[in-house]
């Protein structure tokens, strides 16, 4: 490959020891961020995924800085699953009884975790490139530690998922009946949010903040888009999530792109897809039925 | 029917059915502080039972205690075995309208007690039940339909059946009808007598068709928090008080 040529499938193939784990990792760390989107988006839980990933990029700029500066040595990696899975537990906390939101609690570990990442992150200078990396997703590849975590902490996700969402979906469509049926709605709701914890501080080091954000509420949108029942988009969501992780490295590569960057425009591409196909069936059924009916105008045209 | 405190204007006759729930100098409200009189009534099973009175007056407090949801101030609410099996019918309007759940979905919730969620799939009876459910409501026609997508008496309708996919003993039904039009009110009050008689079950209904609640319901009570009175009996005893008609001229 010479400097000004572009990278071909022959460069790719060639190269696939190198890559093989980076995009191991962005396909599972996909899949089952993509999975989670759901529970985060249909219990309007947005927020709380911007916050935890905020917290998990704090993690990682802490861990540099207390190696760099105090002579404390653990990996980035535990930092960043301590960091998202405190701001997790922080948020099982109801904020109700001291009179105060949970939108502002939010908000707050929003805010004080960006601002403290940013912080961290002007006095270990040496570091600079992985404070980017882990905020936007600029690493190219991914240490075994981290594609290891994120294979086994998924896994244990996906066993979960697939024990409790029987009980979580009745828990979030109608709360007080889950609980007259006797369900253990609370903790029910702390195993999700753990989980959503867990998944986005493991996944953060890896692959970075806003390509885990995106995986983690993207996916949803599209699956919800496109009409897909409860159960059918758990799959769907999994799937847009994995291919955003695939595709997006493949399209940082080729075009020479961030690689975090190209995976969170491509699980937002998806979702905008879906989007435009949803509004263009809305829209040719609605035509249909205006043509269908009696006295209708002929061109589809209502205005008087 | 006396002023101060609850009354039953049955207090001591004979019912029919088997006793599932007795409240027993039940005082409901929050924080240590009472909202109504001390309450003594008793559910049987096979009976319908609208439960009346202004916003605020105290009902869904008392509800929520009945379901266990809040701790009684003062009393207590026995069960007639520890295994009584309870429902919950909310208002449709008040679920949430983004999950893509199917009408069957919905009422599969209903197989749904304490950690039987665990199981990934339902089982044969569990579909069987769904199944005869739908049916019994004349609601199968919509299994495959979105929920959301439903209109509000089939939503209502819909959560009959999950209601009845419960096997419970004692149904407990908050202002089900409160977003239909009168028609639709008039059908599902009379749906849920027949349920409650048919499948010998008993129903709680609060309601503000009073109308619709006199005429379908086995047994009335009134909740008047301002008076600090609560009125329980057979719904013509009830409907004959003074405290119900000054109510009906209120809601009029």
């Amino acid at each position: 490959m010479t400097p000004t040529a572009a990278p071909t499938w022959d460069d790719f193939v060639v190269a696939w020891e190198l890559f093989r784990d980076p995009i191991a990792c962005a396909f599972a760390a996909g899949a089952v961020l993509g999975m989670l989107s759901v529970y985060v988006v249909l219990r309007r839980m947005v927020f709380v995924s911007a916050a935890v990933t905020q917290s998990a990029a704090l993690g990682v700029a802490a861990s540099f800085y207390a190696e760099i500066h105090l002579g404390l040595a653990f990996d980035p990696v535990f930092g960043a699953a301590a960091a998202a899975l405190g701001a997790t537990l922080l948020l099982l906390f109801d904020p109700k009884k001291l009179g105060v939101s949970r939108e502002s609690v939010l908000g707050w570990v929003f805010a004080a975790t960006g601002g403290a990442t940013v912080v961290l992150g002007s006095r270990i200078t040496q570091e600079a490139h992985d404070i980017e990396s882990i905020l936007f997703g600029t690493a190219v590849l991914v240490r075994p530690l981290d594609l290891t975590l994120v294979l086994a902490v998924g896994a244990a996700v996906l066993l979960l998922q697939l024990a409790l969402h029987r009980g979580l979906v009745f828990a979030s469509f109608d709360p007080v009946a889950a609980r007259v049926q006797r369900l253990p709605v609370t903790a029910l709701s702390s195993a999700v949010l753990l989980a959503i914890g867990i998944m986005v501080g493991v996944s953060a080091r890896a692959l970075g903040a806003l390509p885990v954000f995106a995986f983690s509420t993207m996916p949803a949108l599209t699956a919800l888009l496109l009409g897909s029942g409860v159960r059918a988009a758990f799959v769907v969501a999994a799937a847009v999530g994995a291919l955003s992780g695939v595709l997006g490295y493949l399209c940082a590569f080729f075009w020479d792109l961030p690689v975090g960057g190209a995976q969170a425009g491509l699980a937002c591409g998806f979702a905008l897809a879906a989007l435009v196909l949803r509004s263009g069936y809305r829209l040719a059924v609605s035509l249909r039925r205006g043509r269908g009916r009696p006295g209708a105008a002929p061109t589809g045209d209502t205005r008087g | 029917m006396s002023g101060a405190a609850a009354t039953s204007a049955t207090a001591g006759a004979a019912r029919p059915g088997e006793l599932l729930l007795r409240c027993r100098s039940l005082v409901v409200g929050y924080r240590g502080e009472g909202l109504l009189p001390p309450l003594d009534l008793e559910l049987r099973r096979g009976t319908l039972v609208g439960v009346l009175g202004r916003n605020g007056s105290g009902k869904s407090t008392w509800f929520k205690t009945l379901l266990g949801l809040l701790r009684p101030v003062a009393g207590r609410v026995e069960r007639s075995a520890p295994g009584l099996r309870m429902a919950y019918v909310p208002q449709s309007a008040g679920l949430d309208a983004i999950l893509p759940l199917s009408a069957r979905d919905v009422v599969a919730q209903g197989r749904l007690t304490g950690t039987s969620f665990l199981r990934p799939w339902a089982s044969a009876e569990d579909r069987r039940v769904v199944a005869g459910a739908l049916e019994a409501v004349g609601v199968a026609g919509l299994a495959r339909r979105r929920f959301r997508d439903l209109s509000k008496g089939q939503q209502q309708r819909v959560l009959f059946a999950r209601m009845l996919a419960t096997r419970a003993d004692l149904a407990l039904l908050d202002e089900p009808t409160a977003a239909m039009d009168v028609e639709g009110e008039r059908e599902a009050v009379a749906e849920l007598a027949r349920l409650a008689h048919g499948e010998r079950m008993a129903v709680v209904l609060v309601t503000h068709a009073l109308e619709l609640a006199e005429r379908n319901c086995d047994e009335l009570i009134v909740f008047d928090r301002p008076a600090r009175r609560v009125v329980h009996g057979p719904s013509a005893e009830v409907a004959g008080g003074a405290l119900y008609r000054r109510l009906r001229g209120e809601l009029a």
